[in-house]
Parts: structure tokens; sequence; C-alpha cells
């Protein structure tokens, strides 16, 4: 009534006809050069930066009030490296929950590989290159059993992973006799063992994580490994999403598991192995976090399962599955990531920070709901029009 | 009797979606007691002139009418209000609710005391599905129902409304003729009773015996409206495609006796299911050439569709039993991975739930099943990948603004496309389809048909199941007829006709054959 739209100007209406009445081939897919197409490309990217408008806002918000302070890269890459091996836990979750799963052991997991870690360093003093293998095994042991049980036994996933939350924590736990292991290990002069520094180097910057010898600093930081590994982990799954079979599998068995069990895709495979890849980077993140907080607590990693669920669903993962990505996942947890930095270094108290990043999470998700200018205009002409008539 | 003044008139209507104008001043005018036909090809525009009627899209230009006074449907409550009902083209039922709740589902009937009251639900819902010859407990999970009994459910979901406008989109694209008869007479009923009925169908025998008028659209725009039983088939499709179509079916001559057999099946027995519906299969034998076109032809319940899922792998292992054989060799399919592994594929029959990601793109969607094809080294080639799916989009002439389109989005008809193409790319060599036409326009129909007929020449064997006779006779080289998951009746293109099917597929029913 009220919307009123120029022929011509919508590009379908320019469908046209031969002079002898029949009609050319639909314009299935026009050669991209066209005009029509170019259009198309850059509304798609509009829309999809629109999922970048979240960490714009909380980019420019640390830059008003912090300035310089924010805006370093020593405080940003200190910000990053407090989030990464939650972000290696969103990468895992973001599969399942493509394959519209939920993962809620994530947390125990990483729990049960940084204590893991911890042990094997104190008591066998073994290197990261080999502690690390061992930890991705004992995660990529219970993402076994969490998929086991999903596509076999039919339990559902949030309740067959709640169940392993606390069976994994239980068992955490026990190995630990409850008490924290710290993974700073002294000789007898009182210097950082060579193989406790090497594994330090998992964490904080500084050393060199095969030989354990100071590494030279570059810029103010130096090589921060959490950081990368958390890129290199995104990069990775991102490509195997978007590249693979398997990615595609993801993908439709997510969106509907009927269409793609009698497409040919091997459900219960595809199911079990989400839940090990998932299980599997948890326990990769267990020594990253040990190696940060320089001790495996065995509360490490309680609710971090939360944060990487936030993470994922910020950044456009749709609980219903089939829907998300690893870049946006990425963007979600850089969100989540500086905007703890940002409200810690304006001192908002710690029960204001967890009342904001809960409305954030509602917001972020609103605001990276792609057409969500479209409805915004159409909601505006329904309002205008009712309040007329 | 139909000479009064309009009950519904719909005028100029608009609709644009982003990159399509889905229609451009469309005219439509009903009266009470009237069956308004309307025709077009896929994505012409009538399920979204339909959809605007009923409230589902918000925002239109244009103007509604009814009973000469302006109306405005911004939404599926004011479209109630009006006495609007629609029956969509998608099914939209609750799939884990019961007949009964789906039906009464937002106007349950309760007792004085506020609880439900199931008895009256339950009769009230046994009532209207008997109008239809449809025995079926309302207690029923609608999961469990097959595709054709959700059709007969939605429509009964509608009656129960006392509407004074129905639109029905596609009802009986799933229906076999002895329902679609008893469809009609209800039909009949309410425009007797002063409904004014809206009715979308392909399949235009039907409007010879239901419409009064026919209103054809074309890309979005009016083309005409004619009377109803005064106009030709041929005309119709003139106006429909723009263009005389040629001869619908291409299939002339049959396959070669004596070709290789494709696929054999001896002694297929699979146990029924009351909980989801299952329908038993009793010893069926049956053996395909490669080349060959059959048809399975039966009643709903008889257990074509089991026959075809179970061919393909898509029946639990451990409830069918038999020996089957693929180009020679033993075959038991374990899994449709499996059986899509030896060169079975199978279209399905309900697209939405069992052959469509619906929220991924045309692309996805398309090449789903066939992407170990393009995997160079382990990675998708995207170049590989496009250019099958564009030759596919191509020959079956989807009409789509993209690749990149979500599947949603398209009209039904070339949703059905999208799954064709998905099927066909596999390049199988054994071809299970479950009404593959089903929701595709005439001109379309015509070209999966030639496509049908290609195929089986370069030696794929075809098994095919339909509702619709005259596409089974003109398209098969044998045609075998179940009932009650035996096999009642076999035969071949010469002398089959449409009663002695018939015939057979009622041949168990007591009331017809005691002991056939
Ligand atoms: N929600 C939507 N978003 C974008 N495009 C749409 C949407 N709904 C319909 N369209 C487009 O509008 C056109 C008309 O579609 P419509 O569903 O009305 O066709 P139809 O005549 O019902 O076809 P069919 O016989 O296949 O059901 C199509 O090109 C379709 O792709
Ligand atoms: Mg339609």
């Amino acid at each position: 009534m009220s919307r009123r739209s120029v022929p011509g100007q919508t590009p379908a209406a320019t469908t046209e006809r031969d002079g002898d009445g029949r009609r050319p081939l639909e314009p299935v897919v026009a050669p991209p050069r066209t005009w029509r197409e170019r259009g198309g490309r850059v509304l798609s990217l509009l829309g999809s930066l629109q999922g970048y408008i979240g960490l714009v806002l909380v980019v420019v918000a640390g830059v008003l009030t912090k300035g310089d302070v924010f805006w370093n890269q020593q405080n940003l890459t200190n910000a990053v490296g407090a989030f990464s091996s939650r972000g290696i836990l969103a990468v895992g979750e973001t599969l399942v929950i493509l394959a519209a799963g939920i993962d809620l052991s994530v947390g125990s997991i990483l729990g049960i590989g940084s204590m893991t870690a911890a042990l094997l360093l104190t008591r066998w003093h073994l290197a990261p290159w080999e502690i690390v293998p061992l930890c991705m095994a004992v995660g990529l042991f219970f993402g076994f059993c969490n998929g086991a049980g999903v596509a076999w036994l039919r339990v559902q996933s949030f309740v067959m992973t709640l169940a392993s939350l606390t069976i994994v924590r239980g068992l955490d736990r026990q190995s630990s006799d409850n008490v924290s292991v710290g993974t700073q290990v002294v000789d007898a002069n009182g210097q950082l063992a060579p193989f406790s520094a090497a594994f330090q180097g998992l964490g904080t910057p500084g050393h060199n994580i095969l030989t354990g010898l100071p590494l030279p600093i570059f810029g103010r930081t130096g090589v921060y490994y959490p950081v990368v590994a958390f890129l290199v982990v995104c990069v990775m799954f991102q490509l195997v999403l978007s590249k693979t079979r398997f990615g595609r599998h993801v993908y439709a068995v997510g969106g509907n598991e009927t269409a793609a069990r009698l497409s040919g895709v091997n459900v219960t495979a595809v199911k079990i192995a989400v839940f090990s890849l998932s299980g599997m980077l948890a326990g990769f993140a267990g020594p990253i976090d040990a190696a940060y907080s320089a001790s495996a607590d065995p509360l490490a990693g309680t609710s971090y399962e939360l944060d990487a669920i936030a993470a994922a669903v910020i950044g456009g993962a749709s609980l219903a599955g089939g829907r998300g990505s690893i870049i946006g996942t990425l963007v979600g947890a850089l969100i989540l990531t500086l905007l703890d930095n940002v409200l810690g270094l304006n001192a908002v108290s710690d029960n204001l920070q967890l009342i904001v990043k809960g409305l954030i999470v509602v917001v972020a998700v609103v605001l990276q709901r792609p057409g969500l200018l479209i409805s915004l205009g159409n909601f505006g002409r329904e309002f205008t029009r009712r309040r007329t008539r | 009797m139909l000479t009064g003044p309009p009950l519904l008139e719909m005028r100029g209507i608009s609709k644009d979606f982003p990159g399509v104008r889905a229609l451009q001043d469309v005219s439509l005018t009903v009266r009470a007691g009237e069956v308004a036909a309307l025709l077009g090809e896929n994505g012409a525009g009538k399920s979204t002139l339909m959809n605007i009627l009923s409230g589902v899209f918000g925002s239109y230009e244009g103007h509604v009418l009814m009973n000469g006074r302006q109306v405005s449907v911004h939404s599926p409550r004011d479209a109630q209000q009006l006495g609007i009902g629609m029956i969509h083209q998608e099914l939209n039922l609750v799939p884990e609710l019961s007949v009964a709740d789906n039906i009464f589902l937002g106007r349950e009937l309760r007792t004085r005391w506020g609880a439900l009251d199931r008895t009256r639900m339950d009769r009230r819902t046994s009532e209207l599905l008997s109008g239809f010859g449809l025995r079926l407990s309302p207690r029923r999970a609608v999961r469990q129902c097959r595709i054709a009994e959700q059709q007969l459910i939605e429509v009964a979901k509608a009656l129960s409304l006392n509407v004074r406008v129905l639109i029905m989109d596609e009802p009986t694209s799933a229906l076999a003729a002895a329902e679609v008869d008893r469809l009609f007479g209800v039909i009949r009923n309410l425009a007797r009773q002063g409904v004014a009925v809206v009715y979308i169908s392909h399949r235009l025998e039907e409007l010879d015996e239901i419409a009064d008028s026919v209103t054809v659209l074309r890309d979005g725009r009016l083309i005409g409206r004619r009377a109803g039983r005064e106009v030709g088939h041929a005309e119709l499709i003139r106006m429909m495609v723009g263009r005389p179509l040629g001869d619908l079916y291409p299939r002339e001559q049959a396959a070669m006796e004596g070709g290789e057999v494709g696929l054999l099946v001896e002694h297929l027995n699979l146990r029924g299911d009351q909980r989801n519906g299952r329908a038993a299969l009793h010893d069926v034998n049956f053996r395909i050439r490669s080349g060959e076109i059959v048809g399975l032809a039966g009643l709903m319940g008889a257990g074509r569709t089991e026959t075809l899922e179970a061919v393909f792998g898509a029946q639990p292992r451990r409830a069918w039993s038999s020996r089957m054989r693929l180009n020679g060799r033993p075959y038991s399919p374990r899994s449709p991975h499996h059986a899509l592994r030896r060169g079975v594929a199978l279209l399905a029959e309900d697209r939405k739930a069992q052959s469509l990601v619906l929220q991924n793109t045309v692309r996805f969607n398309i090449s789903l099943t066939a992407l170990g094809q393009y995997r160079r080294w382990g990675v998708l080639s995207r170049r590989l990948e496009t250019a099958a799916v564009n030759g596919m989009v191509r020959d079956l002439r989807v009409k789509t603004p993209g690749l990149g389109a979500l599947v949603n989005n398209l009209s039904g008809g070339n949703q059905q496309k999208v799954v064709l193409a998905k099927c066909l790319l596999t390049r199988p060599r054994v071809l299970l389809m479950d009404e593959p036409t089903r929701g595709i326009d005439v001109g379309a129909k015509a070209e999966i048909y030639g496509l049908m007929s290609r195929l089986a020449e370069q030696g794929v064997a075809i098994l095919m199941v339909s509702s619709e006779l005259p596409e089974l006779l003109a398209m098969c080289d044998r045609i075998l007829v179940l009932c009650e998951g035996r096999i009642t009746g076999e035969f071949h293109r010469g002398d089959a006709t449409q009663e002695a099917i018939l015939e057979a597929a009622m041949a168990r029913t007591p009331v017809l054959a005691p002991g056939a």
C-alpha cells in the first residue's frame, strides 16, 4: 500500500521475452560481470559485514574510553591470549552446534586436559611436544564417548554432554586429589627447569616451546603461542568446513538429518566425528590453559562451555543447526574477550560485568542477524501504517 | 448461480522479494460458490498471491476487497477474522502432535471446566476425515502419517474453520485418483454452501472437473481469465507457457526386450509397523532391465514407497528380507550411503522433510550427494562443483536468482527440480522415483519426461511411483500394481488401461474381489 517500487529497478523485472513469444532460457546464473550480479555481490558483502558491527562497537567503546591504553599491541595480545583456550573450545563447539548438537563437556575436558598436562610435566618431565598430543588423545577419548552416546545410544546431546560434564570433572578432581598442581618446576639452583620453561612457553611469551630457551622478543610482546594456536585452529577448521566434503556433511546433518541420510551422508559418523573433534580441541586447550595460569587447578575450565557457546552464537551459529561459521565464531570470541578487557580497564565491578556481558550476548545476536536492516524497515512501515489508519 | 457480486476481489497486487519481482499488478475475483482455478508455471507467483491473501506476507501493494469493502490483510490473524482459510503447498503440521491436536491447534475445544475436551475433538476429527474416506486414528502422531494422509489432514483442518474463502494450494499433488474424487465431492459441497474456493493445481484434467473459472499467471503477471469448462488444455498451456507445447510424453518405443537385468528383487518381505505408519510387504518380486522404465501403481498405503525405500536401504535392515541383485551381483542395501555407492538413487516422496536442507543454498543442495566427484586431493573444487550444478540448473530450468539463493525461497515446483537435479548428479544406474513430478508444471513435466527417456536410452533402469495414472501409462514399459503389500497385477505397455490398473489396485479390498 504505502510501499512503492519502480519497475525496472528491481533486477527481476527485466526478464525479457523474445519477439516470437518463445521464452529465452531463465536468467539462471548470469555471467559474473553483469550489474545485477555485482549489485548482489555488494549487497551480500554488506550483509556479511553486518556481523562485524558488534566488534566495531566494542573496539570504538574501548578507544573512546581508554584510548591508547586499550589500543596497543600488548594490551590486545594479552586480552586475546587470556581468551585463547576458550576460543579453541568455541571452535569445537561450533562444529557440534552446526551439526545441531551442543557440547556442555568442553570445560571439563579442558580441565582434565590441563591436569593431565601438569601431572605429565611434574611426574615425568615430558616435553610439550609429548604432552600436547597425549592431552589431545585424552580429550578425543571423552569426545568420542559423547559422540557414541549421541549417535549410537541416541541420547540427546544436551543430556549426554551434561552427564560427561560431571563425570569428567569428577575424574579430574579425583586424579589431582583436589589440589592444584603448579607447572613451574625449579631445579637445584632455583632456576626454572628447562622442561618446565618449555612448557611455560605454551602459555606465556618468552620461551621456545621446543628447547625451553629464551626467545627474542618481537615487538613488545614476543611470540604468544596461545594466540597463534587459536588462530591456526580457526583457519584450519574454517577450511575444513568450507572446502571439504566432511564440512558440507556437517552442515547437512544440522540442517536436515533425514535429508542428509537419504543423500548418502553417514550421519552416525559425522556426529561421532564432530563430538570427537570438539573433545580433541578441548584436550588441546588444556595444556595451554595450564601453562597460561602456571598451574592446573581441579576446577580449571569450569563454565568455559558457556563462553564457548556464547562465542559461537554471537558469531551467527544457530542452535537449531546448519547455520554458522568459524570466522563468525572468531568474531564472537573477539567480541567477548575485548568486551571483558574494556570493562576491566574501566574498572567496572565484577557483578556489573556479568550483567553487561549477558546483555551483550542478546544485543550481538540480534545485531548480526541477516536482514536486520530490512526487517527494521518493514517494522517501521508497518508501524506508521497502523498508526495512520 | 455465479452471476452475483464478487465475494473476494484482489486488485493490482504487486510483491517484491530481494532480487525477484514475484507479482506485478495482478487481479483476481471470486464469487461466492465459485471454484476459481489459478494456473501458471512453477514460480509464476500463484503461491505468493495466495500467501498475500492469507496474510503470510505482511506487506504488499494493491487492494483486497471482500463483499466490495476494502480490507487489509497483514497477518494470518487478519485473514482468519475475515474468514479466509488456506491449505499451504508445503505441509504445515506439527509432526509430534496428534491428528486431532493438529486440526484443532489454537482453537482447542474445552469442557466446562476448561480442560481439553478430547472426546469431542476426536469425534469431530473422525467425522471430518471420514468425509475423505480416511480411517485414521485421531490420536496418531502426524509424524507417522504418510504424505497423502497429511495432505488430507490439512484439508480437514481448513474445513473445520468454517471459512468463507478457502484457498487450496496444490492439495492433490500427492493424492491418487480415488482420494482426489472424494476431495472434489467435499469441494463441491462447500461451493454449494456458498464458499468461494481458490484452487491451484498443475493437473489440467482436474480443472475440467472442478473449476468454474481459470485464471492464468505467467512470470508474476496476469495473462487472462477464462470460464472453466469451455477452454481447452492446449489453450491453457499456451497461456501458461507462452508457446504451444509439443508432445507431453516423448516416450514412444518401449525398451528392447532382453536387455540386461539391472535390478532383481526376489521375495521382498517387510515387517509393517503401526507406530510409524509403515505398510507391510509380502513376497514382492520384480525385475527391471537396464533401459526400462517400470511403474509402480497402487492406492495410498499399498506399500509403494516402502518398496522403493527398501531397495534404497532406507528401511532398517532388520525389518526386511529379500534376495536382490544389482547388475548381476548380489546386493543387500544396508544404508542409503551404501545404495548410492552402488549406483542406486532415490528421489524421495517428501521434498521438505526428506530431501532438502531448506535453509541452505541451491548449490549446497544440488551437489550434496555427489560431492565426491568434485574433490581434488580431498579438497572440494568450487569450479567443478559450480560447472556441474550450473549444468543441472540450466537443463532443468530451475528458476532461481542464483546458485546462492536459499532453497526455502524457491517456489514449490522449483524445489522439486532441485531434488531431481541432486539425484541425477549422482549418475545412477538404477533410479527410484517417488512421485517425481509432484508439483511440477506441464512444461517442466514434459522436460522431465524427456530426461527420463534419455536416461533410459543410456541404460538406466528406472522404477517410478506415481499417483497420476496417465503419467504411468504414457511413460512406462511395464506397470506393476501393489495392493496391501502384494503385487496384484502386471501390465505391459500395450495392454495397460486405467480401469485394469485400478481394479488390480483394489483387488484385495474385500468389497470388490473376495479372494482375488
Ligand atoms: N520468501 C521468498 N523470498 C524470495 N523469493 C521468493 C519468496 N517466495 C517466493 N519467491 C519467489 O517468487 C516467485 C514466485 O513464487 P511462487 O511460490 O509464488 O510460485 P508458484 O507459482 O507458487 O510456483 P509453483 O507452481 O512452483 O508452486 C519465485 O520466483 C520465487 O523464487
Ligand atoms: Mg506454489
